[in-house]
This record gives C-alpha cells, structure tokens and sequence, in this order.
C-alpha cells in the first residue's frame, strides 16, 4: 500500500488550488476549488481498489483540470468567459507532469494573493486556511472559535475581492510580492499564533496549525523573493516555541506552566534548527520584531533550567520588541521577566508606570501578572483580588486550572 | 468458500449531502485501507464504480422498458465469506458503502466446484 503522507490531502489541494488558479486566473478560484476537490473525491474512491498512481500529484491534477474543462464546456455562462479569456486554449495543454519549483512557485504567489491589505487579517488567515491550508468552512470556524457563518461571510467578501481587482497571480512582480512580504509575514505568524496559543482541547489541532505555519514559512525563506532577514527570524522563531510544545501539556492535556515543564521533553531538534535560521536572520542589519521574539524563545530553549535563565537578556528582548511593535502586552511580559531578574517590586513598579488597554485590563493576563507579583512581594490582600479576577475571566478549564495551581503554590 | 456479489445501491441522499473536507477525505482513506488490510482474506475482486454501457439485444427487441443496471448500481466488489451473514458484515464494515444515500445488496453467487 502506497503511504501517502499525514496530510496529504490537505497539502495536495492547496498545492493543486494554487497551481490551477495560476493557469485559470484567480477569478476562477470557486470552480478550481471544486475541481481539486472533484479530483480527491476521486482519489479516495479509485486509488484503494487499484493502486495509487505513480505520481498521485499529477494524477490529481489531471482530473482536477479535466473536471475544469467539462465545467467550463457544460455552463454557458463559462462559455463566455472561457471565449473572453482564451480559457480553454491555456487549458488545453496541461503538462503531463509539473515542476516541484513551478509549484512552490504557484503556492507562494497564492499566499501573496491571500494577504491583500484591502482584507482584514481575519479575512485574510480565513481565506488562506481554506486555499492553502485545506480546511473547509466547519474546521476552519473550530480551529479559528469563529461561527461557519462568520467564515462564509469572509470566504465570500475575499473571494469577491480577488474576483474585483482581477488580481492574476503570474503577474505578480517581484517588486509587488516585495511590498506584500511583511503581511505576509504577519498572516504566518498570526496562523502559528492561533496553534500555538490556543486554548483548544485537541493537541493534535493545535499542532496542525503549527505546522502548516511552519511549512508555509519554509517556502517563504527558500524562495528568493521572500528570503529576507525578517523571514528568517519568523521561522527561527517558530521552531524554537515548537521545540517546547510538547512539554506544554501534561498527560490529560492540561496546561503546562513554564517552571512546571520537563525540559528535556523539548525537541532538541526543532531547537537547533531554530538556532541556525536565528543566525541566519542576523546576516544584515535589520531587526524586526520576530527577531526580538525569536531571541526570547531562544534564551528560554538555551536555559538548562528555569533559575539559570538570562532573563536580563530577555528583559533586553523584551524593551527592543515593545519598541519596535508597541503593545501593553510586550511591556506586561517585560515586566515579568523583569521581575524574575530583579525581584517582584520591580515588575510592580514598571507595571505601575502603564496605562494598560481596556482590553488587557479585562483579560485574565493582567489580574494573573498582577496576583503573581502582588503574591511574591507579600501584598496578601490585593494578590487575593487578582487572583479571583484571573480565575474569573481565564478562557478554558486548562488555563483557569494552570492559574488557581500557579497563583496558590507560591 | 462461498462467493458473494456486493451490489452498491444508490438512494436519493436525505441530507447530510455535505462534501467532505481533505482531511476527512484522508481519514476515509486510511479507513479504506484498514479495512482492505482487514479482510485481504476475503476481497475477492474489488470491482469499483459503473460508467458506460450498453445492451446487446436480441432482434426483435423484447417489450418492456428496460432498466439499465446503471440505473439501480453504482457499484459493484465480489468477495468471498462463509456465509451470507459474515459477507453482509465484511460488506457493512467498507468505509463510505453504507451511509445515508447508499447502501449495499450481497447476493450469494452459486458457481459450480
């Protein structure tokens, strides 16, 4: 029996998708979808009683075009499109096989396609996730915690959109692939975020979110367009908080504190491979902020244990990363980290210096950073407030158990 | 070992006609394959879906309307079991036969020897 791959499914549609809306022109993109999903359809139904062809890949492409064909002969309104745009000629000639670069081309040029600043980043990880990553409507709502209508409605506007500008991926220069490079960026780190700190049950979810993140980004730091210092630092960063997700959950799938974790269950691997993007992130001058993050993930992955952290460096990490992407959150992570380097009062006091958001005030990280360092520096009363403030607005079992643990233990 | 003819029969689908996602086209897969893995014993051909076809007729043609096969049989797999209960469950247990839309009809097939 041929194995496939874990998700080969899920790769092989955002690889055939990008591949045909290049050749079709992403005004087609809804009939190439149901081409490539006509074609998997296919798949599972022919490839177990014969055999699995060859090269599955091209198999599936040439079903997927074929498909496109007869819909497009089948529907007069196609008709005429295919009459406007020469449609049928260019179908005409589907190579009997594709080059892996072409593809990798095709898949890059379509996350480009996705990041178009006329969306919104919700809008645009939905429509990535679907294009790219495979997911449909229901796996994207349970993995992003939208409603299916809330998804439909963005899939539809972000379709519409590409349908409106006339957007046609071929013709995508580098110097436009260049200007959408940092959104690019940001819809990767947005879509490993979502893996990574979601509050999710399922680890496994959670993982494929990561994953595909990362697999996305590796296109991007190999493909000279995308290749860049800050692309590097993205993927640094990735894989050295990858490295350490394994040890984030305990055996019933609770959440891990990072003092409760096993170090030696982080992947040692992932860590190194982190390291060597980290370095190669540092060839040129720039530094953004995923340099600032990446360098914070690596002085946790580089301590052998929670008290022989740097945490003067991540303090250090921390100030570059609020400067150069402000957010109340990075200052309440400085002044943790501050604290563990020179004791709970210093974090209090940066803290006192802050006028939050209305936001974090009401999220359970404020009161949790707060009931911490009020507790530490002896302040009874008000870590007794905190407490009951963070317990009170934690967003899931795994989170509010972490936190009555955290905050009773110290 | 007696052998059985498994007839795929096609009902107007009463809902829950949505298409699977990739990663439930994979997980279907694999469920083919452990299945398949399962019964190799038993799969005697694994046959597959209908397409086109058309009848030789005797001349005069007889009256009647005649029903194509392809009307009633999406598909069809010979498998082989020792009785008609075991070829039934072999057959309930293939992933994406039974399911609402479609069903399966095992027909006992008496060959000599």
């Amino acid at each position: 029996m041929h194995d496939l791959g874990e998700h080969f499914f899920r790769r092989a549609y955002g690889r055939l998708v990008a591949l045909l809306s290049r050749r079709q022109g992403v005004h087609q993109l809804e009939a190439v979808e149901d081409a490539v999903q006509f074609a998997l359809a296919a798949a599972v139904e022919t490839w177990p009683t014969s055999s699995v062809p060859d090269n599955p890949e091209a198999w599936l492409f040439r079903v997927a075009h074929n498909h496109l064909v007869d819909e497009a002969r089948r529907s007069t309104r196609h008709e005429r499109l295919a009459v406007r745009y020469g449609a049928e000629a260019a179908m005409a000639d589907a190579p009997p096989a594709f080059l892996e670069g072409e593809v990798r081309d095709d898949l890059l040029r379509m996350l480009f396609a996705c990041c178009d600043d006329a969306l919104p980043v919700e809008s645009q990880l939905v429509l990535a996730l679907k294009v790219l990553s495979g997911f449909d409507v229901r796996e994207i709502a349970e993995r992003l915690f939208m409603s299916e209508a809330n998804v439909y409605k963005r899939l539809g506007r972000a379709r519409q959109r590409l349908r409106e500008v006339e957007f046609e991926l071929a013709d995508l220069t580098p110097a436009e692939l260049a200007s959408r490079l940092p959104a690019v960026q940001t819809i990767l780190y947005v879509l490993f975020t979502e893996g990574y700190l979601s509050s999710h049950a399922d680890g496994a979810i959670r993982r494929e979110l990561c994953d595909d993140a990362i697999r996305l980004t590796h296109e991007l730091a190999e493909h000279p367009v995308s290749a860049a210092p800050e692309t590097f630092a993205l993927l640094a960063l990735m894989h050295l908080h990858a490295a350490r997700l394994p040890a984030r959950q305990d055996g019933s799938g609770g959440l891990l504190l990072l003092e409760e974790q096993d170090r030696s269950r982080w992947n040692q691997r992932e860590i190194e491979t982190g390291l060597v993007w980290l370095a190669r992130s540092a060839e040129g001058a720039t530094f953004s902020r995923y340099h600032a993050e990446a360098g914070i993930a690596a002085e946790h992955c580089l301590a052998p244990t929670l008290a022989e952290t740097r945490w003067e460096r991540i303090v250090a990490c921390y100030s570059l990363l609020d400067q150069l992407a402000p957010s109340a959150l990075h200052s309440l992570n400085r002044a943790v980290a501050l604290a563990e380097w020179q004791g709970p009062l210093a974090g209090l006091a940066l803290l006192d210096g802050l006028s939050p958001p209305s936001w974090l005030i009401g999220s359970y990280l404020w009161d949790a950073v707060l009931a911490d360092l009020h507790l530490r520096a002896g302040h009874g009363a008000l870590a007794e407030q905190h407490r009951a403030a963070a317990i009170a607005s934690a967003p899931s079992a795994a989170v509010r158990a972490a936190l009555e643990r955290r905050l009773r233990s110290r | 070992m007696p052998r059985f003819l498994c007839l795929q029969r096609s009902f107007p689908a009463t809902g829950g006609g949505e298409r699977p996602s990739p990663a439930q086209m994979q997980a279907m897969y694999a469920k083919f394959n452990e299945w398949r893995e399962k019964f190799q014993q038993n799969l005697v051909d694994l046959g597959g879906r209908l397409g086109a076809g058309r009848m030789a007729l005797p001349d005069p043609p007889p009256d009647g309307p005649l029903v194509e096969a392809k009307e009633l049989v999406g598909g069809y797999m010979v498998i082989s079991a020792t009785s008609l209960d075991e070829a039934l469950q072999i057959a309930r247990e293939c992933p994406g036969l039974v399911r609402p839309g479609s069903g399966v009809e095992v027909i006992e097939v008496h060959a000599p020897g």
